[in-house]
């Protein structure tokens, strides 16, 4: 036993002519068994030998894996102990799980050496060798967790019938989302209350099996589509602006099966297969713009070199970002108490900068795409938008 | 669980509540787990004389083989088994038999074996890799007292016939 110096060491003063006190087990043992029932007969080798010294210096004893395996594993399950079992009579190792249920649906014995356990009483813990394993495995726990998920992530995979399925419902769900939308923008165009979105309708839906597209079409087209999408950290609530009346705010009192529909969207992006990617993107205005719109009033200003932070459907193209750009600079606008319309969206460019050199994009690109093109690191996409001229004021 | 049965029940009984208990998916994976380790344990070492490999995708039924021991009348012969486990593995024995005709004398005309460690004496640390073992070695040392073919039990004092004999009934049966 090439632990033994290790996990249990023996006091050295221990004078070895006491053999039957030679070890804390014999200890327990004779105080066990009545002085009457055993007496202990020891070969000549235990009757000549010393107890191990424990190893107190820095001394470094190379193990191979192999062996210290042999030696941390429970013989039932194969794997590494845990919470040690020790057979008070025998001393061998097991998992508790795995010594109980053996002693509950077999024989009454050491697995290992078919010595007599009577019940659990013949067992006892082992805390002293659990702390030994994880200090030689200190990051048992996590890889534990990785297994875990690996099996979580294996038995979705069975699932995967049940995710097609439901994913092919959200398509259907989503196209006649569009339609309606459609059908609805053109009424709604002057309201402002369009966004990205539209295209990109509920891209989270599909990966939440088992709860069937929880919108009607009708609603969502009365829902504003500001807010799943433009959801941002830096982003100022409207409401701090005390303009409880518009459009966003209404988006938000809205019955709280929208918000968390969001949530979902966000925690299940992962799942979801690569035909409905999200794109991940930091809105921001171009550095020419902080300089070039020195004529505006202040708290305009900082609305419009504000900071977004989006995710939206890779489906989404670079003209949904310019129409949600305008109606959401209409609405900071409404708020500030200042009159304006749709806003310069049509004027302005958007533009992404993939090698340090501004480079303009066309309308027509889907934000998927641009991914796929220019932006193949592993961060959000960094799209800046600059105008000329501010055509209103 | 089992605190709750009397332990006159007999282990049968107990036994069979615990494969209902641990039919969980829980349990199955545990199972399987360890299944795996087994087989990956078998084809690192490669014991001389034995194999043995799940039969298909199912993990819970596998296909052995043994060879005959040198120096007995089972010598140049190999034998195909089958092993099924249950949910309840390793706590409860696999059942293994004889795929391949075999003629000895704790063998039956099925195939069925008669070993004490798949039965009563059975211990949660055998494996298939020990089952195999045990089972080659069962061959040239048959338990001639309590036979499950009494006419190989009979035949087993004359070695030369019982030769004979096997090489017919492995050659009959497998043409």
């Amino acid at each position: 036993m090439p632990m033994a110096g290790v996990g249990t060491p023996v006091p050295p003063t221990v004078p070895p002519a006491a053999n039957n006190n030679a070890t804390p087990n014999a200890q327990n043992n004779a105080a066990a068994a009545p002085a009457t029932a055993k007496t202990w007969e020891l070969s000549d080798y235990e009757l000549q030998r010393t107890p191990q010294e424990a190893v107190t210096d820095n001394t470094e004893i190379a193990v191979s894996p192999r062996a210290l395996h042999s030696e941390l594993m429970c013989p039932i399950c194969l794997d590494m102990l845990h919470q040690t079992m020790t057979t008070k009579e025998c001393l061998h190792r097991f998992c508790a799980e795995c010594i109980i249920t053996a002693l509950r649906s077999g024989n009454k014995e050491c697995p290992t050496c078919r010595k007599k356990l009577v019940s659990k009483r013949s067992l006892r813990p082992d805390p002293n060798f659990d702390m030994l394993i994880s200090n030689i495995y200190p990051s048992r726990d996590e890889y534990e967790a990785q297994q875990q998920k690996a099996l979580a992530s294996l038995s979705k995979t069975h699932n995967q019938q049940a995710l097609a399925t439901s994913i092919e419902e959200g398509m259907k769900a989503q196209s006649q989302n569009r339609k309606a939308i459609a059908k609805a923008n053109a009424k709604s165009n002057q309201d402002g209350t369009e966004s990205i979105a539209e295209s990109a309708n509920n891209p989270g839906v599909p990966a939440t099996p088992g709860i069937p597209p929880s919108a009607t079409p009708s609603e969502d087209a009365n829902t504003t589509r500001v807010q799943p999408t433009a959801a941002g950290p830096s982003q100022t609530p409207p409401t701090n602006n005390g303009a409880p009346t518009s459009v966003v705010n209404a988006g938000a009192s809205k019955p709280p099966t929208k918000p968390e529909s969001i949530g979902d969207n966000s925690s299940n992006t992962s799942a979801v297969s690569d035909e409905i990617t999200e794109v991940e993107l930091v809105f921001k205005p171009h550095p020419a713009m902080q300089t070039g719109t020195s004529d505006k009033s202040a708290s305009l200003r900082t609305d419009h070199i504000q900071t977004r932070f989006i995710k939206t459907s890779g489906n989404a193209t670079v003209d949904h970002l310019k129409k949600y750009l305008g109606m959401r600079l209409a609405l900071d606008a409404q708020q500030g108490g200042q009159a304006e319309d749709e806003g310069p969206y049509h004027k302005c460019t958007i533009s992404i900068r993939p090698h340090g050199e501004f480079m303009n994009i066309p309308d027509g690109l889907t934000l998927g795409q641009i991914c796929d093109k220019y932006w193949r690191i592993n961060k959000p996409l960094e799209v800046y938008y600059h105008w000329k001229k501010w055509s209103n004021n | 669980m089992a605190q709750n049965v009397s332990p006159r029940s007999g282990f049968g009984g107990s036994r069979k509540t615990n494969e209902g208990v641990s039919g969980g998916s829980k349990d199955t994976h545990s199972v399987s787990k360890r299944l795996h380790s087994e087989l990956m344990t078998l084809m690192m070492k490669g014991d001389k004389g034995i194999s043995a490999f799940p039969d298909g995708d199912n993990i819970f039924k596998w296909i052995g083989t043994i060879h005959g021991p040198e120096e007995t009348v089972f010598s140049g012969l190999t034998f195909k088994l089958s092993l099924e486990f249950p949910s309840g593995y390793p706590y409860t024995p696999p059942s293994v038999k004889f795929i391949s005709p075999c003629f000895h004398p704790n063998v039956d005309t099925a195939g069925n074996i008669c070993l004490d460690i798949l039965k009563d004496k059975w211990s949660a640390l055998l494996d298939v890799r020990t089952i195999l073992i045990s089972i080659q070695s069962l061959l040239s040392e048959p338990n001639i007292e309590s036979p499950l073919n009494t006419k190989a039990a009979q035949m087993w004092k004359n070695q030369e016939t019982y030769r004979k004999h096997l090489t017919e009934v492995v050659h009959k049966n497998s043409n």
